[in-house]
């Protein structure tokens, strides 16, 4: 898949990030995708504290991403049916709303 | 109307006519739709495309001549290394790495080459047409994005686990240990297993216990043995007698 339209993923705003699914079923390439672009290097080191957390099962269950933000909101995404480029985009849409402050003083 | 040099009116060589008649009204690019000439349409008629009649909706069946691509040589090199490595080893492991630098790459080497685990990357596309040709087609779901394999002669399941816990980046997905495909609970069950030689013993034992007690029995002092037969007859023959009367 093409990469989303900002290389890197901040995640200034964001605690922790914890990914379930079951790799055998065929519906978790979007999650995977997510999960690698979420846990490189560029976007660990943009902060350090937050935690990436990924579970394994075999219960055919739906990929499920839980983001919780350092505010206490939740982010649910099921990726069962969503492609990975519209999971980054509608997560980097709500860390910017969340840390406007930091990002817009930086980018001046 | 095509244009008309009046013969009559050049007497002689070389004059110009006195009249000449200049042709307009009959361009073949025009702004409007000129309409065609009978003769035109007739043979557009005539020779109109009719195309051949369809079973069903251009999707509905398949092509048929499927276009099979060669492999280019690099990967008929690494199909064959592939192919050996799933013939030597025994314990093959998936694992995805979400970025992991290089020197978490190099200790995670080290400790797994400890244990006689080697690291192995291979193109997705290799491994994808290589599974789909062998007994382990049920693997290739896992081959997806930045996959690593784990190899090793001996399924030595608890000391990876060990290690790979040590590196938050790398996540196990499945393992296919002797030829078993297996999740990763199932390798975690896999590795809390006690080893074969104590599961054989624990049979073992299990099965000669009733024989180990006659064998025992027997080989005691022989007048506590027909002490013991004398009481058995005694009690078999008492019940006979309550079952009697």
């Amino acid at each position: 898949m093409a990469a989303p339209s900002k290389a890197t993923v901040v995640l200034k705003a964001v605690k922790k990030i914890a990914i379930k699914f079951s790799p055998f079923e065929s519906n978790v390439r979007s999650t995977r995708e997510f999960l690698a672009m979420v846990g490189s290097e560029k976007a660990r080191s943009t902060n350090m504290n937050c935690e990436v957390v990924t579970t394994v099962k075999h219960d055919k269950s739906e990929p499920v991403v839980d983001i919780t933000y350092l505010d206490g909101d939740r982010l649910v995404m099921k990726g069962a049916k969503l492609t990975s480029r519209e999971m980054l985009s509608a997560f980097q849409s709500r860390c910017t709303s969340k840390d406007p402050q930091a990002k817009t003083a930086a980018k001046k | 109307m095509a244009a008309t040099l009046c013969v009559k009116l050049l007497p002689k060589q070389g004059w110009l006519p006195l009249t000449q008649s200049v042709r307009h009204g009959s361009k073949a690019v025009t702004r409007h739709r000129k309409p065609m000439h009978i003769l035109k349409q007739k043979l557009m008629a005539v020779t109109r495309y009719i195309p051949p009649p369809r079973v069903g909706p251009p999707g509905a069946f398949p092509s048929q001549n499927k276009r099979v691509q060669e492999d280019h040589p690099l990967m008929k090199i690494l199909k064959k290394d592939l192919n050996k490595v799933f013939e030597d080893h025994k314990m093959i492991a998936v694992v995805q790495n979400n970025g992991s630098n290089a020197e978490d790459m190099m200790i995670l080497r080290n400790r797994l080459y400890k244990h006689g685990i080697t690291v192995k990357f291979f193109p997705n596309q290799v491994m994808r047409s290589f599974l789909k040709d062998s007994v382990y087609c049920n693997m290739s779901p896992l081959i997806i994005g930045p996959t690593v394999l784990f190899v090793s002669k001996e399924p030595k399941a608890k000391e990876m686990l060990k290690t790979l816990r040590a590196s938050p980046q790398m996540t196990l997905l499945g393992a296919c240990v002797d030829d078993t495909l297996l999740s990763a609970q199932g390798v975690l069950s896999f590795s809390k297993l006690p080893s074969v030689t104590v599961v054989q013993g624990e049979l073992v034992s299990g099965l000669t216990m009733l024989t180990s007690t006659t064998a025992s029995m027997l080989q005691r002092h022989p007048a506590h043995l027909s002490a013991l037969l004398q009481q058995y007859v005694k009690q078999q023959s008492s019940d006979s007698k309550e079952e009697a009367t």
